[in-house]
């Protein structure tokens, strides 16, 4: 600690003269320090009490599904009240933030680089504010992590670092599995200070939050990272968790300090094995605003009906922060801050390094939004060749090799860039932030990632189509087989028949003896045999080419078993896609130890999804013949 | 694919290659300035037409790569290249020296690969090692310091003499001669012991017992060290083959001091300050992982002593470059470094 001290003091004293020295302050390889900005938002106070003329909510502000709406169209509701319940499975259930009317279900624009529309309620504020107290009828704090669990879920409250993962579903189902709780206050975008105002004013809830979560999971070790370009905001929480176990650590101002993974190497000094999840290894990490909400919810019964949004921007006059209820157009916040010039431009959500270029200005802050930024656009310097200069895999927090990605990228060489850890990447764009080339470096791992995917799910298929075609293939051998058993079943059957005719006529002990001479099942077998052939001889008879009966059959009776057929075989691929579904995103929903699916649970869905397919290519099977 | 351009990050730090480029040329004004003053004005006038050629060199190429002329010469990869090939050769030696060496440089080292960027071979080197082959002769005679040759050619002198092969009042011999590479070789062997030759009278003079040689080297370690410091070129290069060179010569002349020449000399001869700084430093043809340059410098380093030991040439840094050019695959492939989250 006191060498540490002391590097800080010699890099601190050299930095004027050698400003890359800063990266001998953190413990990750790599890091930027882009131009912050942080001062612009917060020469303005905090903006409460703001209510728009409409808010709109969108069904699904987090990951997993959408929640479906329990409100009819012009029903007034109350601030609090639940109008959107939580889907089975992963997903999050919305509240009024206010009292008014519902006006409208129907899809708006969503803040996604998309630009796609996506079901919303819309909301009429009413101006009163009318609230339910307790919505969520917590009387005595929940005993179990169970119904701790539970609780968060109602609460809607999700990941408020950007992520929007359900909160419950990182939480594990019974006390003693998480070793340490890292509070993410690190908030290390540019711009955006509105974790920073929330630790200067509600410091106290913060830390009742996580003293909640330590509590219900029995949690020894509880950290609370802030970088050191906010000491009010360390100050603030430092004397709200005097008396209590939680530390405040303050960690280097550089970019992506807040990342996940680098949070935990730089507090813990654990570094997350590649493709597992923190709480595979005894931590969880939770951003300052989500332990505030989950102390709403427990102590005031209150759902997450709001947050604190940065708006700022070079673009505006007075940036501000403001605690904004959510389903708050842009729009009409970036108009509170006095736009220097028309908002003709695309506004960004979250911060300038991973933040999220609107294809239309006026959608609604959503639990995730943490920054609303007006930056007019710049010219865009054309990329040149790589040079192969190294800056980007100097500044790779991951310490991945940027340049070498790029080329594999480029030209599409992806089995490679895989082998290079290519989902190792984190997307924090520091690559892209250094390059002199001004290469679009993260925005070709973006492309890469989805492109491998896309190529994953072809072969998926791929393969599901070929084991279709080899099992018809092996039915149909099947079925030659069974056609030329039966065939020479009959042939038999009739020259048996002849024999036992003729031998009928003398004595009926040789023929008995024959059939019994083939095999033990073998009369049996021959006596069912004979009679479905005499039936099909029958009607072969009366066709032409007895071998291509059924083909020949088909166009009378065609058109209505083709489309039975066709609806067994959707209903059985809907079984089996919702059961893949439940597999992928039920998991918390499983009633395992861990919020990961056990092994056990795993194998059955898949066993189930097997079935299921085999169901529905036995009915496509069906259809196609 | 145009979605890639709009989504984040959207702030840069404001690097660009014609920065890195400029401030390249920019360090190697000291070394520049040493030179004009302890050898005389040919290497501006050399300068000039290596930068007349690569303008021309360039236009052409371009128009016939089908590519847009100004976006392409501004990046100043050209300037560098030429520049580095300039302090190669000898300052009297006859235009079209410089002028073919820039030439190829740029056609054959770089736009034949497809620009920049993309060329397996450092295009300085590959000039320098063309002209090495094709004009030995012209490539030996270096003009000799001021203190002994006893006078220096003016600026008009030089000029006549480079382009037009004309000296008023003195025969080409007499301000040029071997280099102290070749000299301190040739010596070794014939009989002459290294310590011997380093006593000859030209390799003492020079301020504060510097020669010529050692303050241009010292010129380019004072250009290369504001180089590290703006984070244009990586420690890795200087130290691997600073150390490599410096260790080898410190093995050998250990062993045997009258074969082998001590570690100052190979230090501050030759070309070996301009190659730690400006020479091996070129990104495109180098490794490109943290140790990989580590390696590549130091097998350049060790190459290089061994042209000029045991080789035919007095000094072999574009032989040493051009070779660990080949290796550069190689050794980015086995150097990839620990990614975050994977086994040790």
């Amino acid at each position: 600690m006191k060498t540490r001290g002391f590097l800080t003091q010699l890099v601190k004293t050299l930095s004027p003269l050698y400003p890359m020295a800063k990266r001998l302050l953190y413990r990750f390889h790599g890091g930027v320090f882009p131009k912050y900005n942080k001062e612009l938002s917060l020469r303005q106070p905090l903006r409460e009490g703001y209510i728009p003329k409409q808010l709109i909510l969108p069904l699904q502000q987090h990951m997993g599904l959408p929640a479906l709406p329990c409100v009819e169209l012009g029903e007034s509701v109350k601030k609090f009240q639940l109008i959107a319940q939580a889907a089975k499975g992963l997903s999050a259930p919305v509240h009024a933030p206010t009292s008014g009317k519902i006006i409208a279900i129907e899809p708006r624009v969503l803040p996604h680089a998309s630009g796609l529309a996506q079901p919303c309620i819309v909301i009429e504020p009413d101006g009163l504010d009318s609230a339910i107290t307790n919505v969520l009828a917590v009387n005595t704090p929940p005993q179990t992590p169970e119904a701790f669990k539970q609780l968060i879920l109602n609460a809607g409250i999700v990941g408020m670092g950007g992520a929007g993962f359900p909160t419950f579903a990182k939480l594990p189902n019974q006390p003693g599995l998480v070793e340490h709780l890292v509070i993410n206050g690190a908030e290390c975008e540019p711009f955006i200070t509105c974790d920073d105002m929330l630790m200067q004013t509600h410091p106290d809830e913060i830390i009742r939050g996580a003293q909640l979560v330590a509590q219900m999971f029995g949690i020894p070790h509880v950290v609370c990272a802030i970088e050191n370009n906010k000491p009010k905001a360390i100050e603030a929480m430092r004397q709200a968790c005097a008396d209590s176990q939680i530390t405040i650590t303050e960690v280097a101002t550089v970019y992506p300090m807040g990342g996940q993974k680098q949070l935990i190497q730089e507090v813990l000094g654990i570094e997350v094995p590649s493709g597992k999840h923190t709480i595979d290894i005894g931590i969880v990490m939770m951003n300052i605003a989500t332990l505030r909400a989950i102390a709403h919810a427990v102590d005031k019964g209150q759902p997450l009906v709001s947050r604190f949004v940065t708006v700022s921007g070079l673009g505006l006059e007075q940036p501000y922060n403001i605690n904004a209820l959510l389903g708050t157009p842009f729009d009409e916040l970036i108009a509170l801050a006095k736009p220097k010039q028309p908002i003709d431009y695309p506004l960004i959500m979250g911060g300038p390094m991973m933040g999220v270029k609107l294809a239309d200005n006026h959608v609604p802050v959503v639990k995730t939004s943490n920054c609303i930024l007006a930056n007019p656009p710049e010219p865009v310097q054309a990329p040149m060749a790589c040079i192969r200069c190294g800056e980007c895999a100097d500044a790779c927090p991951i310490n991945l090799q940027p340049q070498q990605l790029y080329w594999h990228a480029q030209a599409h060489e992806y089995e490679q860039a895989e082998k290079l850890n290519l989902f190792d990447c984190i997307e924090c764009g520091c690559c892209s932030f250094v390059c002199p080339s001004h290469i679009p470096l993260v925005q070709y791992y973006r492309h890469a990632k989805s492109e491998v995917r896309e190529i994953r799910a072809q072969a998926q298929l791929t393969e599901q189509a070929k084991q279709r075609h080899e099992a018809r293939q092996a039915r149909i051998e099947r079925d030659k087989q069974e056609r030329d058993a039966k065939l020479a079943a009959k042939k038999a059957a009739v020259k048996q028949q002849a024999a036992q005719d003729t031998q009928d006529k003398k004595t009926a002990q040789p023929a008995h003896q024959t059939a019994e001479s083939n095999r033990e099942d073998a009369p049996k077998l021959s006596a069912r045999e004979r009679a479905i052939q005499m039936a099909k001889a029958r009607q072969q008879a009366a066709k032409a080419s007895p071998e291509q009966t059924q083909p020949a059959e088909k166009p009378a009776a065609a058109s209505d078993d083709k489309r039975k057929a066709a609806m067994e075989a959707a209903k059985a691929r809907a079984a089996a896609k919702k059961a893949q579904a439940e597999l992928s995103t039920d998991q918390p929903k499983q009633e395992s130890e861990k919020p990961e699916l056990s092994v056990e649970d795993k194998r059955k869905a898949a066993m189930e999804a097997a079935k299921a397919r085999a169901a529905a290519k036995k009915a496509q099977q069906e259809t196609a013949k | 694919m145009k979605s890639i351009y709009t989504s984040s990050p959207f702030a840069h730090n404001n690097s660009s290659v014609q920065k890195v480029m400029l401030q390249v040329q920019l360090a190697a004004f000291p070394a520049l300035l040493a030179h004009i003053l302890l050898f005389g004005y040919g290497i501006i006038i050399q300068w000039f037409l290596a930068v007349a050629t690569a303008l021309l060199v360039e236009y052409v190429m371009l128009k016939l790569r089908d590519k847009p002329v100004l976006p392409n010469v501004t990046d100043f990869s050209a300037l560098i290249t030429v520049t580095g090939l300039v302090f190669c050769i000898p300052p009297e030696s006859p235009w079209w020296v410089i002028v073919s060496g820039s030439a190829f440089a740029l056609v054959f080292g770089k736009h034949l690969y497809g620009g920049l960027g993309y060329n397996p071979f450092n295009p300085a080197m590959l000039g320098y090692a063309f002209l090495l082959i094709s004009f030995p002769a012209e490539m030996t005679q270096w003009t000799l310091p001021k203190e002994i040759a006893g006078y220096s050619l003016s600026f008009w002198e030089s000029f006549n003499h480079i382009l037009f092969g004309a000296v008023a009042h003195a025969p080409i011999d007499s301000f040029t001669g071997a280099t102290p590479l070749s000299a301190v070789k040739t010596g070794i062997q014939e009989g002459v012991s290294a310590q011997q030759m380093l006593q000859a009278p030209y390799l003492e003079t020079g301020w504060w017992n510097l020669t010529a040689w050692g303050w241009i080297n010292l010129a380019f370690l004072a250009g290369g060290a504001w180089l590290i410091y703006t984070r244009t070129i990586r420690w890795q290069y200087p130290v691997g083959f600073l150390g490599a060179l410096g260790l080898m010569a410190w093995i050998f002349h250990s062993i045997n001091p009258d074969l082998y020449a001590p570690v100052s000399f190979h230090l501050l001869f030759g070309g070996t300050m301009l190659a730690a700084f400006f020479i091996i430093t070129d990104p495109v043809s180098s490794s490109t992982t943290p140790l990989g340059r580590l390696i590549y410098a130091a097998g350049i380093g060790v190459l290089v002593y061994v042209i000029r030991n045991w080789g035919a040439f007095p000094d072999g840094i574009a032989f040493a470059v051009l070779l660990l050019n080949i290796a550069v695959p190689l050794i980015d492939r086995y150097t990839q470094p620990r990614v975050l989250g994977h086994n040790r």
